[in-house]
């Protein structure tokens, strides 16, 4: 149903996007911010309250993304499309697709029937409406623009639904989520701060809850990003997004210790826009540990790069 | 973890709460007014930087009424003495001079714009472009008449 609606939506934004006239409002680069994993407007991991594509207001603008993370043992692929409206309301919609090999080891566990080169795959409908304030412009005082969003989530696992039963998990959730951006544009600084209301694992791409366990309750979890824009081209900055833990006891019941634990997901980035409509992201990011009991425990580090067309 | 989101929640009211006290960041010295190259150097800015406005096919039309030497004086006294300088504007505040006008946040953006590409040509670094559009972007305010 969500992967309909999700195909329909991006054809709807591809059609919108066709017939636009460029938003060419001048907007200043980089300061509306690149597409997360998830499709909002924001750092690569993490929304924030800026509303994405080129659109002011009075205007309606598109943007488009594709980006690719891979690490040790695992590799996430994403694209999507985010709607902005009167520089007020942001409708986005993502796909991602990932890699989840390693998991064909739990067959040695129990017979799941894990299909070898098992992918996992994720819709998301992301809304986030502007409430207060305006991240760039006002730069004579401390208040930031501030926004609130919500991110419904739907996971396909394939062959992993057995797992997913084992532990417990829903195949869908949604996020709710407050994010504060301040532009100290004097100092050309940006830090971003969200506050998410979640109970997805790894994002939702180990889905919703543990319920055999009783963990399956909402957390409250913040994420942080800072950002110094180099240039009017160039930015560099960090994220930092803390996930939650809810697995790791599924996976102690079980007598499986710590097979199942998350760490907080980190990255540096360094975003470049050629062009008022073209942004490039490569960054480093470090997710910790991710199911390590299939991964030899080792720490997922690797490259994200992401590539964003907007109008 | 909670003492984490306290702090947050603190951070987040002293923000809002502190958000009036900032008002007045024109600079107690003249270091800006110097980077951008004193009267002459702002005079030379301000000229170009309307030279380009009153051409810009989005925002050309407010301007068709204005006499752009005028303008160019005019903005020049308030660039200086908003760096620093040793200048007094004596126009209209900006609230009664764009009241007549329809001026929507794309067309301050595009000012902006005009201002950056200006400062460019300029030579200006980055960082003091950065110091005086954050002098002036507070003034979308009074300048955006229409939402």
């Amino acid at each position: 149903m969500i992967h309909k609606l999700t195909k329909t939506t991006a054809l709807i934004g591809l059609a919108l996007g066709a017939s636009l006239a460029q938003a060419d409002t001048g907007k200043l680069l980089l300061t509306g911010g690149v597409s997360t994993i998830a499709g909002s407007a924001g750092g690569g991991l993490s929304p924030w309250a800026v509303i994405g594509s080129n659109a002011t207001e009075g205007e309606v603008g598109l943007s488009a993304y594709a980006s690719r993370a891979n690490t040790q043992d695992y590799s996430l692929n994403s694209y999507g499309l985010a709607i902005g409206i009167n520089d007020r309301v942001e409708l986005s919609v993502a796909q991602q697709d990932f890699d989840a090999s390693p998991a064909v080891a739990l067959n040695g566990i129990a017979p799941f029937g894990i299909a070898a080169g098992q992918h996992i795959q994720m819709d998301v409908l992301g809304v986030k409406v502007k409430v207060a304030g305006d991240a760039v412009l006002d730069s004579d005082s401390w208040m930031p623009q501030i926004s609130v969003g919500l991110e419904y989530k739907s996971v396909r696992p394939g062959s992993l639904q057995s797992v997913f039963d084992f532990m417990g998990v829903k195949n869908n959730g949604t996020d709710f989520y407050v994010s504060a951006t301040k532009l100290f544009l004097d100092k050309s600084f940006l830090i971003n701060g969200t506050l998410r209301s979640t109970n997805a694992n790894q994002g939702g791409l180990l889905g919703f809850g543990a319920g055999n366990t009783g963990t399956s309750s909402r957390s409250l979890v913040p994420e942080f990003a800072v950002a110094y824009l180099v240039n009017k081209k160039l930015a560099i900055g960090a994220e930092y997004r803390v996930m939650t833990n809810n697995l790791e006891s599924v996976g102690s019941a079980a007598g499986l210790g710590n097979a199942l634990h998350a760490d907080d997901w980190k990255d540096i980035f360094i975003a470049w826009a050629p062009t008022k409509n073209v942004s490039l992201t490569l960054a480093y990011v470090d997710l910790g540990k991710v199911v390590p009991g299939v991964t030899g425990n080792r720490n997922q580090t690797g490259t994200y790069l992401s590539a964003q067309f907007a109008f | 973890m909670k003492k984490l989101l306290m702090s947050l929640l603190l951070a987040c009211t002293s923000l809002i709460c502190t958000s009036g006290m900032a008002q007045n960041m024109a600079p107690a010295n003249d270091a800006l007014y110097k980077a951008f190259g004193e009267k002459n150097g702002i005079t030379l800015l301000m000229d170009d930087f309307v030279n380009r406005v009153i051409k810009d096919p989005r925002i050309g039309i407010h301007f068709k009424d204005t006499k752009p030497p005028m303008l160019k004086a005019k903005l020049t006294d308030q660039v200086c003495q908003l760096t620093g300088g040793p200048c007094t504007y004596d126009g209209a505040d900006m609230k009664t001079a764009h009241s007549a006008m329809d001026i929507n946040k794309g067309d301050f953006h595009a000012l902006v714009e005009n201002l950056q590409s200006a400062m460019e040509a300029r030579g200006i670094p980055f960082i003091q472009q950065n110091q005086l559009l954050a002098l002036l972007a507070p003034m979308h305010r009074d300048v955006i008449t229409l939402h």
